[in-house]
């Protein structure tokens, strides 16, 4: 009997076409519509190289680090942001008028960055230019106090440079070298989005088991009443319907993987085995909301699938689904509405897999999914208990 | 006769509302019971309560002798329930539904293939087993409710208004699979609006109101509870207010009406009542046409207990 319940069971919710639809095709179709708006945003958010000049006036006795900085910039490599011509006033002048450079840095007693118009290159220029120079004038000041306390000499200034950039450089290169495993080539911000469709699929499991638990349950549906008169136990039919529907809903949660990863090229990182405890417990969240909405709320099943994809998609919104600034604001000025948020323990989990040196995060939302199924579990199995109604 | 199933005192209140009161109930093995109501008069409600999915204030129910309770799998076993909503998952076939709600009594695959094929015939769905049942008629989704019902051969079967809505092929279809369960031996409680059912199927009748049995026994037995004896209706012409009085003024005669050259005259008592009328109409050279003399009918009876029609 309990291979026969799980077998019809998991066969009705995977013939159920708007069931499947919710549960397996709209993550996906949400999945590509987010690559195709996220990946174009990135692409053209990449800063554009663009042309300068930097002309030193006759008679500038500045730090030489200023023309450094500039000459750091725009070395070719990932973080080239200019393509800067060392050249006379004249020269720099023409190429502004000709629209052949942005903008024009004079290094003289007060530097002076000269545009012809404003943009976002302009003000980038601007911005750089400013950081170049508060960063100078912070280490001129440094300097001098120390020369002042006799600590450091203006001889030996390009020493005491030295060995702090060695210093840092050995720092980097001694420290665990999951720092560097974890930078930025998998980093991007349209992640989050990602885990927050993840998240999404696994807590749409719950319409597949409310929908499961509604079919066994005499005061949800007149099928319901048909399966308890039958001499099959009540724990053996809900213990067996919600396992299919938890079944159901993994293939829903690994499909969108695989297309996620072999289709839209989403990086989810390398720890595999930690990724698939995380979408099994999410999923078994989806599963538990699903289980309380059809044993607690007494109502149609239109109404309680309507509850929770509200709850679905609510929490998905507040865990970063339409922007990561959502996520923020919400563990900024209400942090228990994450707290308690299932979707965000999920989203949450990815995103400390993916950016965090420790597992102590991902530990925390773990636990923090099991215990939220584990409560809404408990409440289900308590209302479950009864095996005959004050009204059907 | 084995009483199969004994309900002693079963009282169901929803907050103020009694919905069974002091209910009292055998039913015999092998019979076919009818459970006549009018809608809310707590049919269903008692069918629920001896299934035990409903909670009652007091009472007791026992099936085969036994207390029957949410866990008297032995006892769940021997019943089929077809209730008056249809309870079927559209996303498997004719078939499939039948093997599913008959999986869950009957492990053994081969013997719940001859169930399926059983049950199938019976409700004669042969030409729709691979059908959903979307794509079905109303009344053959009532025979697909029926099969899942009944496909497990059980002793013991409640068709709460089986027939509700469907067509008159449907409906015949219905009632002989029902008398063919009775053949093969099963007691059966018939819920139903329909008189005219009652009186073909029914060994048994309990006429129940407001949770109350206002009348029970087999249909003469009712019949003859029943204030009237008999009703006459004449296609009469040229009767004027006079003969409507002389006629008033028989003996048997509880009310009389007549309305576009037809005289209907309801009599209480007595048994020549038709002869004392032909008399009377030759006597007073009055032209009449046809002639129906009526037996009360279960409709008069209930009409006669409670004040109301059945399908009020």
């Amino acid at each position: 009997m309990l291979w026969h319940n799980f077998k019809y069971t998991l066969e009705k919710l995977f013939k159920n076409r708007a069931l499947i639809f919710w549960t397996f095709a709209f993550p996906i179709i949400l999945g590509t519509f987010f690559d195709m708006a996220f990946s174009d945003i990135e692409k053209n958010e990449r800063l554009e190289v663009f042309d300068i000049a930097v002309v030193e006036k006759s008679g500038y006795e500045g730090s030489d680090y200023l023309k450094s900085a500039f000459e750091e910039l725009s070395a070719e490599g990932e973080n080239q942001l200019f393509n800067t011509h060392f050249t006379d006033e004249d020269e720099a002048k023409r190429m502004l008028e000709n629209d052949e450079i942005v903008g024009v840095v004079t290094l003289q007693e007060t530097l002076k960055v000269t545009i012809k118009s404003s943009g976002i290159d302009e003000t980038i220029l601007k911005k750089v230019t400013e950081e170049i120079v508060s960063t100078s004038d912070m280490i001129n000041v440094f300097v001098t106090e120390n020369s002042q306390n006799g600590q450091w000499t203006i001889d030996n200034y390009e020493e005491f440079i030295e060995r702090v950039v060695a210093e840092a450089r050995e720092l980097i290169e001694t420290s665990d070298p999951k720092i560097e495993d974890i930078s930025s080539k998998n980093m991007s911000y349209t992640m989050i989005e990602f885990y927050t469709l993840i998240a999404m699929a696994c807590l749409y499991g719950a319409v597949l088991s409310m929908t499961a638990i509604d079919d066994v349950l005499a005061n949800m549906s007149s099928r319901g009443k048909r399966v308890a008169v039958s001499p099959t136990p009540k724990w053996a039919l809900v213990l067996t319907s919600a396992l299919a529907s938890y079944v159901a809903s993994l293939v829903g949660v690994a499909l969108l993987f695989l297309y996620t990863i072999f289709v839209l090229k989403v990086d989810y990182g390398t720890n595999l085995p930690l990724i698939v405890v995380l979408s099994l417990v999410g999923s078994l969240a989806g599963l538990s909301i699903g289980v309380a909405a059809a044993s607690i709320l007494k109502a149609d099943e239109n109404l309680k699938t309507g509850v929770i994809l509200a709850i679905s998609l609510g929490g998905c919104f507040f865990s970063g689904m339409m922007g990561i600034t959502m996520k923020y604001v919400v563990d900024t000025n209400l942090p228990i509405l994450n707290k308690i948020n299932p979707a965000n323990m999920i989203t949450d989990g990815f995103y400390s897999l993916y950016y965090y040196e420790t597992l102590d995060r991902f530990y925390f939302d773990l636990v923090s999914l099991l215990l939220f199924s584990g409560i809404l579990l408990f409440a289900s199995i308590c209302v479950l208990r009864r095996q005959k109604y004050d009204s059907i | 006769m084995k009483k199969i199933i004994e309900v002693k005192n079963l009282t169901k209140e929803y907050r103020e509302l009694k919905a069974v009161d002091r209910l009292n109930l055998d039913i015999y093995e092998g019979e076919i019971l009818g459970l006549l109501g009018p809608n809310g008069s707590g049919k269903t409600t008692t069918i629920n309560c001896i299934l035990s999915l409903l909670k009652f204030k007091e009472g007791t129910i026992k099936i085969f002798g036994k207390e029957m309770n949410p866990n008297a799998y032995d006892i769940k076993r021997q019943i089929g329930v077809v209730f008056q909503d249809v309870a079927v998952f559209d996303e498997l076939t004719v078939e499939e539904n039948i093997d599913y709600f008959c999986g869950l009594y009957i492990k053994d695959k081969k013997e719940r293939e001859q169930c399926i094929e059983d049950a199938i015939e019976l409700v004669g769905l042969e030409d729709f087993k691979k059908f959903h049942p979307k794509k079905l008629s109303g009344g053959l989704l009532r025979r697909l409710n029926i099969a899942c019902g009944i496909a497990h051969k059980p002793k013991v079967i409640f068709l709460d208004e089986p027939t509700v809505a469907v067509d008159p092929q449907s409906r015949n279809n219905i009632l002989d699979g029902i008398e063919t369960l009775r053949e093969q031996g099963a007691t059966i409680i018939y819920t139903t609006h329909y008189m005219e059912e009652v009186e073909i199927l029914c060994d048994r009748v309990v006429i129940i109101d407001k949770g109350k049995i206002l009348a029970e026994g087999t249909i003469d037995d009712l019949k003859e509870m029943a204030s009237i004896e008999e009703k006459i209706s004449v296609e009469v012409y040229d009767l004027d207010p006079k003969h409507l009085d002389t006629l008033k003024a028989f003996k048997n005669v509880d009310t009389l009406k007549y309305e576009n050259n037809s005289l209907l005259i309801v009599y209480k008592k007595g048994k020549n009542n038709l002869i004392e009328l032909t008399d009377f109409l030759k006597k007073e050279k009055i032209k009449y046409n046809a002639i129906n003399m009526m037996r009360p009918t279960l409709n008069d009876v209930f009409l006669d207990l409670t004040g109301k029609e059945l399908r009020d």
